[in-house]
């Protein structure tokens, strides 16, 4: 399989002046194309952070990584912000829906900050939307929605670029167990269309369904 | 980000709250109606003056008692020490004849008419012969009094248009008897309406208005100056002229064209002011926009950070938040301006009330200019969030 992502000896240090907090240390992982991973760790272990850092939200303190064969140290901020539109897709816990908006704006945000023209983007959300099993819910608000349709229009939100890495942070963290097997049978049926896919939890259950399991412990990757 | 886009997000956020946007936008309205308003309204003043003086024509020029300055710490007429009478209507006759057509003095007094049981209080305006003409009278019906009547001082009048209206509604004064102080007069004409400023007026012949009435001192005196003539030079020979009975300090002469420009750099000054003190509502509806929006930056924390994971630069955020700042100032400005056209229509019903270009274009750009100094600092506070504490933010 061909690397997409290589994190190379990256550390993660908070300097809080009475305290130094080392987030990561020295945590070195590789991501093929096409792979399903979970990061596995209990709360405080850093597993959180490096999924920052995965996702070009957070800089590490040193390390390098690298995406699609491209270095992102001392990359600008406009630069950054270009490649988590394009190639990172984004799920939180907490859906992060924009209030009182509806469905279809919901998915397209990641477009109105594309190169992709306007006159796509509500195909392209329509289209997403469908997948997803929504499409009797475009102009609903997400104040309207369950948590399972909110997290699968998150879902859509991160897939509508056609990004070619998915970072989900605990995505079944805010849903009863049931919704939450749907969303996780959701996240293989995406692998298996040939995705590369990120979890981050803390529940072993979900970290045991992904392909590969990354454990994380005080900052430190025991075993992958 | 697109513009276009940047635009919309703006409008459908400002929607989400539309009575907090409104109530925000309060600020500006009132400051851009207060400004834009007020400056309506003394150009409406400045409008009713020159058309006053424009019905009377361009070539008067008044004699007036004491030192009489529009000026900053100029004077006012001087009528408690008023030494001007007939004499100097005759110096001016014999000294300045070459340069005027018609001359008139006049005695300018309120006193209330009455007719039979109806009551009216007039201006009553004391003048010879010649005044109808210098003051461009319209006769309605009936005639202006006589030279005659003038030297004999007789007991005569011609009514305004709204004292015939209130004391001879329906019936012909002509002929009628009034009484002014008890004494009777007899109206031989009346006048068409002119003005607000003409048509409450009674005129009467000056030596009437001395001998019956008791008023000695003239108000001023009224040249016309030939059409040819030069208006400065008139001025100066008709001074000349007062000046060989009194001191410079005892009367004025000003030509219309000094009166009007005189009269309209003060309401300049006071359009100036009052637009000045109506801009402070607008520096209050500025901070009502930078709280609002220190309040909506506070409240979209996690969007802010979701927009950054998902793509947006600080520029995007800073842009974004901006624009609906500027947008509410925009509106607000927009609103202001059509309250204070309404405005100005209801006034034109008094006073010719316009709104100068200037000030469209002073209430409007504050308003814009308003929304973009105070909301530079929110928007730029929200630019500056981190993505991860925002996504966490509770």
């Amino acid at each position: 399989m061909a690397s997409l992502m290589k994190v190379i000896n990256v550390s993660k240090i908070y300097d809080l002046g009475s305290e130094v907090i080392t987030a990561l240390n020295n945590v070195n992982i590789e991501i093929y194309k096409g792979e399903f991973i979970s990061i596995i760790g209990k709360s405080g272990s850093g597993k959180s952070t490096l999924m920052h850092i995965l996702g070009l939200l957070d800089t590490p303190t040193s390390g390098e990584i690298i995406l699609n064969g491209q270095n992102t140290k001392g990359m600008k901020e406009k630069e950054l912000a270009k490649i988590r539109n394009k190639e990172i897709g984004f799920v939180f816990q907490s859906f992060n829906l924009l209030q009182r908006t509806t469905t279809l704006d919901n998915v397209m945000l990641p477009l109105k900050y594309s190169d992709i023209p306007s006159y796509m983007w509500r195909k392209k959300g329509l289209d997403m939307l469908k997948m997803m099993g929504l499409e009797n819910r475009l102009h609903n608000k997400s104040n309207e929605l369950s948590g399972g349709q909110k997290q699968r229009v998150a879902i859509a939100r991160a897939l509508i670029n056609d990004p070619s890495i998915i970072l989900a942070d605990e995505p079944t963290g805010n849903l009863d167990s049931k919704t939450g097997d749907e969303i996780i049978e959701l996240f293989s049926d995406l692998h298996k269309q040939g995705r590369t896919v990120v979890i981050v939890t803390h529940n072993e259950e979900i970290a045991d369904l992904a392909q590969r399991k990354i454990i994380i412990k005080d900052g430190e990757v025991i075993e992958q | 980000m697109r513009t276009s886009e940047i635009f919309r997000s703006s409008v459908v956020a400002l929607s989400l709250n539309k009575i907090r946007t409104f109530l925000t936008m309060l600020g500006v309205i009132i400051g851009v109606f207060a400004v834009v308003a007020l400056v309506s309204v003394v150009k409406g003043f400045e409008n009713y003056i020159t058309d006053q003086f424009n019905s009377l024509g361009s070539n008067l020029i008044w004699v007036m008692p004491g030192m009489v300055s529009f000026e900053q710490g100029g004077g006012e007429p001087s009528f408690a020490n008023n030494k001007l009478d007939s004499k100097h209507v005759e110096l001016i006759e014999r000294y300045a004849s070459d340069i005027y057509s018609e001359i008139s003095s006049v005695v300018r007094v309120p006193k209330t008419i009455k007719y039979k049981t109806k009551t009216y209080t007039a201006t009553l305006t004391g003048g010879t012969e010649r005044m109808y003409e210098i003051l461009n009278v319209q006769l309605d019906l009936g005639r202006f009094f006589s030279k005659a009547e003038v030297d004999s001082k007789a007991r005569v009048l011609i009514l305004g248009s709204l004292v015939t209206e209130e004391l001879f509604p329906t019936k012909n004064p002509i002929g009628e008897k009034v009484k002014i102080d008890g004494i009777s007069f007899t109206v031989i004409g009346t006048a068409k309406p002119w003005g607000p400023n003409f048509d409450d007026r009674v005129f009467i012949p000056d030596t009437t208005i001395k001998s019956s009435l008791g008023v000695d001192r003239y108000t001023g005196i009224i040249v016309r100056v030939k059409d040819d003539e030069d208006m400065e030079d008139a001025s100066r020979k008709i001074k000349l002229a007062v000046l060989r009975d009194l001191k410079e300090d005892d009367f004025t002469v000003m030509s219309q064209k000094d009166i009007l420009s005189s009269v309209n750099s003060i309401l300049n000054v006071l359009s100036v002011g009052l637009a000045a003190i109506a801009g402070i509502s607008l520096f209050v509806g500025g901070i009502g926009i930078m709280n609002i929006m220190l309040v909506s930056v506070t409240e979209r924390t996690r969007e802010i950070g979701l927009r950054k994971a998902l793509g947006a630069t600080s520029k995007d955020i800073l842009i974004q938040f901006l624009t609906e700042s500027i947008l509410i100032g925009f509106l607000g400005g927009a609103l202001g301006l059509i309250l204070a056209w309404i405005g100005t229509l209801i006034a034109s019903s008094w006073i010719r009330a316009e709104i100068p270009w200037w000030s469209v274009l002073l209430g409007f750009g504050f308003s814009v200019v308003v929304g973009v100094v105070f909301g530079t600092y929110p928007a730029m506070s929200a630019s500056k969030k981190d993505p991860i504490e925002s996504l966490r933010y509770e």
